[in-house]
């Protein structure tokens, strides 16, 4: 009989070791290529108008990381690709629209009229469409095709009721506020306040409450979750509120720094799944990171590219990182 | 092609996921003609070996070599179309599609596969079904599954697909056909049928088999030799007697979990 | 809004345009473009198990390339087909290469970006496409239209059929030329399911694996799948720019695919034959809401835009969640999910 071989294994060379710290933590990496940009940004455009791109950058990535944790949590948790997650965006504006231009009432209002409704609606959707769905063991293409159906259903019923035209919620678009030398519009300033904000506590509350800790371990390992003895279906309802209320939340901010049309949110959605997927599928902190860094990106492009090709940031960052690392910066590596 | 060597070389393979090694540096042969099983409690990284092997997974560091020549790091069609057929632990008959076209599907070098013969050579493409379609009836007729031909295989049971997936494993002409638990959830007599033929295509067709199995009776009274993984590790290497008396095989069974003992042989000294 | 005892249909709603024969023309036409590009679907998503979700870019690819070499490089407009045709399946294996190795849901969110991508570079590489202002002649020859020669075999097949019928609808040809391509294309992908080649596509449609382990390059089969579709997206491309004759970004917007898509699960996936049927009924029902007069309280145009976004969705949802297999599927084939 041959007897096993006892092997002796070598020490791993340096630049393995590099390798490896790299492989575990590869979101050092991002930061580096981060950190890299900007001082080529700072040393070809000017320390000021870096930083003021960035500035632009940060509300537009508010939005982004807002709209991004909750899709996170939805795809981690339930497996769904929810394509009609950015017309909850557009729902959101639209209720907030109703509250405070239709209605008069202070944006304050409409801002917390707008995250309730849209979590109701997220709740309401859970019950009739996917949870019944789940339960008749429906395959991929179905829930992606009728994820689709229902961002179109979305869109139809806003622009049935509020048509195509343009609209605006009542806010303070012409005033600006200069800090540090920088120049901010007034509205946005508050957008950025209120989304840091907002994303800090969710990213605390993520952490240290029961509810957010639960959140995350359906969305590591559901069936784990579930042997542990969560109620899945509390915390998954809970899941669709607060994707719904930040949802909500993100389309005002939108509506506020833009405009309100019933096709803003779908733009808006492709960067966010970018923000999804660039943080690792199911990881609420990849994504709200992620979403920051690819608002900021994109208002950089702008010193170097064209204005209008802003928007192809987005969209490269989202393909780059479904075909280089689909697990996202934050990711552990599977087999995909 | 190699005639003096093993038929499967497998040397030193290391395979990471995150920070564990589910193959720690195993090294195994395989020799022509042989039924050689692959044992090792659960964990032992046999599947893994497995997919490292037939392609499935890249190997971080080893060395495969089939027939003589190296294959690590190939993809698994370029295996298939060598010789090396695998079947799977939960099996992969298509249901979607009805049993004769799965095993028309497996047949190799098929023409009819290449876009460019369908628009240049429709009538040797035809030619070449009617072949294949013969040869998939005469092996579904030695597993008695020639009734179920136009059956889909999704209406077919369990027992009855493993024998299908055997089958077709089986029209893809292999050299060595690496089957993941064949026993696993049928029956007795099924089995005893599949053991049958496994000794039979041996004995006919020159078939080399190496399968993982967890009854221990199956491996004792059907394998020419016995390879036995623990913790990533090839620990011993043997026919079946020897091996059931190495200390170290008794330690791994008794250290890790014991479930493995539960078909009837225990492995004592 | 008051109905009428005798009907129930809401005064003032009236169904003449069932018998306007433009109205049925419209409809053929464009339920023959969708044939054609839902044929490609059918290949990806109904028999090789890949969800595409760019058939859009496909088309504005195959359009946007036919226009722009009659209009900027000058070639004619016939030679410009099968050079479109070939730019198109090239994008189309470019696009494949890096993502058909995907999971498919992460090839679906990826095709959709792919898509916006094309559109985005449509809106604002202006030199090339004309942005959103459109491509339909020349700038520096504003006789020099991409419809052109297709207008001059037009109007000579109309010359034919005037022997039949008096006053030829001006679509009439392009509906004839449409149709015979739905038949074909039908046919020839029938004909191929039933090979080997086919045969390998279906295995990879429900277990790439299994197919691999039995010596299958199934990347290489995805990549013709969906080379297959994009040739389709791009001759569908072509019939769309001609019945427009003029090309814009916003025709080949996300909709565009889900359109498609309608058709195909209307037609029930795994089934070439059905797609003919899902497409006339599909834009049956959606020409209808431009062809039905409704009242103009509340319907506005608008609002019946609104109308036709809401079937589409409803569609989609009420199919997947009731009927998967839609008219004419498939069932036993369907490979729906895990």
């Amino acid at each position: 009989m041959e007897a096993g071989q006892v092997t002796e294994r070598a020490a791993p060379a340096v630049g393995e070791q590099v390798g490896e710290r790299l492989r575990r933590k590869p979101w050092l990496g991002a930061v580096g290529v981060i950190a890299l940009i900007f001082i080529a940004l700072v040393i070809g455009e000017g320390l000021h108008d870096v930083a003021q791109t960035g500035l632009n950058g940060l509300s537009l990535g508010a939005i982004y990381a807002l709209g991004a944790v909750g899709l996170t949590l939805v795809y981690g948790i339930l497996k769904l690709v929810n394509f009609a997650h950015g017309d909850f965006l557009t729902f959101g504006a639209y209720m907030a629209y109703l509250v405070n231009v239709t209605w008069g009432a202070p944006l304050v209002v409409a801002i917390f009229w707008a995250m309730l409704m849209t979590a109701v609606l997220g709740i309401a959707l859970e019950r009739v469409l996917w949870a019944p769905m789940r339960a008749k063991h429906a395959g991929l293409l179905q829930f992606l095709l009728m994820a689709i159906g229902l961002a179109f259903l979305l869109r139809a019923v806003f622009q049935w009721f509020w048509g195509t035209e343009i609209r605006s919620l009542d806010v303070n678009t012409t005033s600006s506020v200069e800090i540090l030398g920088l120049r901010i519009g007034q509205t946005e300033l508050i957008v950025v306040i209120v989304g840091i904000t907002v994303l800090v506590a969710v990213g605390l509350g993520l952490r240290m409450t029961l509810l957010g800790k639960r959140m995350r371990a359906l969305s590591d390992d559901l069936e784990l979750a579930e042997t542990a003895g969560i109620d899945t279906r509390r915390v998954i309802l809970w899941t669709w509120e607060f994707a719904g209320g930040l949802a909500g939340l993100a389309g005002v901010m939108a509506a506020s720094v833009t405009s309100l049309y019933p096709e803003m949110g779908f733009e808006l959605l492709l960067p966010i799944f970018a923000a999804v997927v660039l943080g690792g599928i199911g990881d609420a902190f990849g994504a709200l990171t992620a979403g920051i860094v690819i608002g900021v990106m994109t208002e950089w492009s702008t010193l170097i590219i064209d204005a209008r090709w802003k928007t192809a940031v987005g969209f490269l960052v989202l393909l780059t990182a479904l075909i280089v690392r689909p697990q996202g910066i934050f990711g552990k590596a599977k087999a995909i | 092609m190699n005639d003096s060597g093993p038929l499967l070389e497998v040397e030193e393979v290391v395979k990471r996921f995150g920070g564990i090694r589910a193959v720690d540096g195993a090294t195994m042969n395989v020799r022509d003609g042989s039924i050689t099983a692959l044992i090792g409690p659960n964990g032992a990284g046999k599947t893994t070996l497995f997919n490292v092997v037939t392609g499935f997974y890249r190997g971080d560091r080893g060395s495969v070599r089939f027939d003589g020549d190296r294959v690590f790091g190939e993809p698994p069609y370029e295996l298939a179309r060598k010789g090396m057929v695998r079947t799977f632990q939960i099996t992969k008959a298509l249901a979607a599609m009805p049993v004769i076209d799965n095993m028309m599907l497996a047949a190799p070098n098929q023409p009819g596969e290449l876009f460019r013969n369908l628009i240049f050579m429709p009538r040797g493409v035809r030619a070449h079904e009617k072949q294949v379609r013969k040869q998939a009836m005469e092996l579904l007729q030695l597993f008695n599954l020639t009734d179920l031909a136009d059956d889909y295989a999704g209406t077919l049971s369990g027992g009855q697909r493993k024998l299908l997936e055997l089958a077709r494993a089986l029209m893809a002409e292999p050299k060595l056909l690496l089957l993941d638990e064949p026993m696993a959830g049928i029956n007795p007599t099924l089995g005893a049928r599949l053991l049958d033929h496994m000794q039979r295509l041996r004995r006919e067709s020159g078939v080399t088999f190496l399968f993982i199995e967890h009854d221990m009776e199956v491996v004792m009274n059907h394998s020419d030799r016995v390879i036995v993984m623990a913790e990533g590790r090839v620990i011993a290497e043997g026919d079946p007697q020897e091996v059931r008396r190495d200390q170290r095989v008794i330690d791994a069974y008794l250290g890790g979990t014991a479930t493995d003992t539960a078909h009837g042989e225990e492995v004592t000294q | 809004m008051t109905l009428d005892p005798a009907t129930l249909m809401p005064v003032g709603v009236s169904f003449e345009a069932i018998t306007d024969i433009d109205f049925w023309i419209s409809v053929g036409v464009l339920a023959g473009i969708y044939a054609i590009v839902a044929l490609g679907l059918q290949v990806n998503t109904g028999f090789t198990g890949i969800v595409n979700f760019g058939a859009a870019a496909f088309m504005a690819v195959g359009a946007y390339s036919m226009a722009i070499l009659v209009l900027e490089v000058g070639i004619s407009f016939w030679l410009s087909l099968p050079l479109a045709m070939l730019i198109t399946m090239l994008f189309g294996a470019l696009v494949g290469l890096p993502s058909l190795r995907l999971r498919a849901d992460y090839f679906a969110i990826a095709t959709i970006a792919m898509a916006e991508m094309v559109r985005l570079f449509a809106q604002n590489a202006r030199g090339l496409t004309g942005g959103n202002q459109g491509l339909f002649c020349a700038d520096d020859d504003p006789s020099n239209c991409y419809a052109n020669s297709w207008r001059d075999v037009s109007d000579s097949i109309n010359g034919f059929v005037e022997n039949f019928w008096s006053d030829p609808s001006s679509l009439f040809p392009l509906l004839l030329v449409i149709w015979v391509t739905v038949g074909i294309a039908t046919i020839a992908l029938v004909y191929l399911q039933k090979t080997p080649w086919g045969r390998v596509l279906r295995a990879i449609r429900e277990d790439e694996d299994a197919a691999r382990a039995l010596g299958k390059n199934t990347l290489l089969f995805k990549l013709q799948s969906l080379a297959i579709s994009a040739l389709l997206g791009a001759i569908g491309g072509f019939f769309l720019a001609l019945n427009l004759a003029t090309l814009h970004p916003i025709d080949f917007e996300p909709l565009i695919t889900f359109f498609a898509f309608s058709v195909l699960v209307l037609g029930g996936l795994a089934n070439y034959k059905g797609v003919a049927v899902g497409a006339v009924l599909f834009w049956f029902v959606i020409e209808g809401t431009r062809f039905i007069d409704l009242p103009d309280p509340p319907f506005t145009e608008t609002r019946i835009a609104a109308l036709r976004l809401a079937i589409t969705g409803l569609l989609l949802i009420g199919l997947m969640a009731f009927r998967p297999q839609g008219l004419f599927g498939n069932r036993q084939e369907m490979v729906l999910g895990e």
